[in-house]
């Protein structure tokens, strides 16, 4: 169970034989007996996981944390949103998981099959790319965004326009795709900036940060 | 709800307290000593002094004793306020009476000259000592814990009462066969924690979020009473390149 300790530093309980997962660097300080071991893996699983998350560029390096005491965590001044998952899913672009329990399942998950070729167009319009990060399970995850996080839930009869920037993460039975509003303006050059949009629908949580800056 | 942004004039302006969380603003009458760079703003008659200016000679000598800072400061002399900020950073004053606290060079923005500040022996940081106010700036809330406590040096702003910290190294992960392989090959990389601060005794250590390396800014030179000076030269933003 993580603790925010204010906007931008998230406070870890270290419990022997539970290992948290969090980037390289960003430790801020700990108390007690604590090893930061780099994540050869990068994360959970065996060689193919290594392998797959490689391959779809979601390998952002990862070290284990292990030992008993408490650990506290903040990347580069960035905003930090403590998320709590109970069974369900958490989708999160590697580059913005801060830390996560060990107890959470780790895995890539290929947009392509979230909507097909649509899906495809979605990663490569928005610059996620075509592979996203999952956790599944009970735990807590941190994750980063520039600005600070507010949280939109998503019901079914009320679909929610994200701009892909500005997106963070979701949860729950989400489908996602980008929906894009290119008329003769774009073409010209002269656009409203805001052509391409993330439409998520269904049931869940989308969290948006208070900027445009990528990670 | 508030209705658009609040107006501010001399006469509403607070008496050494926060405008917002990222501006301080000082009710100067007398003298302060200040960063090079962090004023963005004043109101009243305030002259800028370089540390070398004659007539200080005497304040120098009771209230600042760092040779390698004297490029980075400047005495505020006269009447007014002056409104205090530094890279969008949380600021915030703190009392000291009759105590001490170090604080990263790069981060203490302004001092009353009745503190004095030393050199700390940590390269990059600065001790204040005696009795006044003092503001200083860290990148989000600082988060204040007790000793014993490790911390990454970039996590650090400072701390007081406690004894100086020494370095930790863990070189934990170096063992065994993975670790052979990764200090022969570097494969599996660095976590990038085998280096921190360690403070125990009694005391208070003050934590911050990262320190963003940002693109050093070269100040605006304040006018011409202050001589121009390389940002090489200047051992503080060496400091702060260095991550100290």
């Amino acid at each position: 169970m993580f603790t925010q300790i204010n906007s931008k530093m998230v406070e870890a309980p270290v419990i022997p034989g539970q290992r948290l997962f969090s980037q390289r660097g960003a430790m801020l300080a700990y108390r007690g007996q604590v090893t930061f071991t780099p994540n050869i893996m990068g994360g959970q699983g065996g060689i193919g996981s290594m392998l797959g998350r490689r391959i779809a560029n979601e390998d952002t390096p990862l070290m284990t944390v292990e030992g008993s005491g408490s650990a506290m965590f903040g990347h580069g001044g960035h905003h930090t949103h403590v998320i709590q998952l109970t069974g369900d899913t958490l989708y999160v672009e590697a580059d913005r998981l801060l830390v996560f329990e060990g107890s959470l399942q780790q895995s890539t998950m290929f947009m392509g099959s979230q909507g097909g070729l649509r899906g495809i167009i979605r990663g490569q319009a928005t610059g996620q790319g075509l592979f996203t990060t999952t956790l599944t399970g009970h735990g807590s995850a941190a994750v980063l965004a520039h600005g600070g996080v507010f949280e939109i839930p998503i019901t079914p009869d009320r679909p929610i326009h994200v701009d892909p920037q500005a997106y963070v993460a979701h949860r729950g039975e989400v489908r996602s795709k980008v929906s894009t509003a290119i008329g003769w303006r774009e073409a010209v050059g002269r656009g409203s900036g805001e052509a391409f949009q993330l439409e998520l629908t269904g049931n869940g949580t989308v969290f948006v940060q208070a900027s445009e800056e990528k990670l | 709800m508030t209705t658009g942004p609040v107006v501010w004039d001399p006469s509403t302006l607070p008496t050494d307290d926060n405008v917002n969380p990222y501006a301080f603003s000082v009710a100067l009458n007398g003298r302060w000593f200040l960063q090079k760079g962090k004023m963005v703003a004043y109101y009243g008659n305030i002259t800028f002094h370089p540390i070398g200016y004659g007539p200080l000679d005497s304040l120098i000598s009771t209230s600042f004793h760092s040779p390698t800072h004297v490029g980075d400061w400047v005495v505020a002399e006269g009447q007014g306020h002056m409104i205090l900020a530094d890279r969008a950073y949380d600021v915030n004053s703190y009392d000291l009476e009759q105590g001490n606290l170090t604080v990263r060079a790069g981060n203490l923005l302004a001092f009353a000259p009745t503190l004095a500040l030393k050199q700390s022996i940590i390269p990059g940081f600065l001790t204040l000592i005696g009795s006044g106010k003092f503001v200083a700036a860290s990148n989000g809330p600082v988060h204040f814990v007790e000793p014993p406590i490790r911390v990454d040096p970039q996590a650090l702003v400072g701390w007081a009462d406690c004894p100086s910290p020494c370095h930790h190294y863990d070189h934990a992960y170096m063992r065994g066969v993975l670790g052979g392989v990764r200090r022969l090959t570097g494969i599996g990389g660095a976590s990038g924690e085998e280096h921190q601060y360690e403070f125990v005794g009694a005391g208070q250590v003050l934590l911050q979020s990262t320190e963003v390396l940002m693109n050093e800014l070269v100040a605006v030179e304040p006018g011409h009473t202050v001589p121009a000076q390389s940002a090489q030269a200047n051992l503080g933003a060496l400091g702060r390149q260095l991550g100290f």
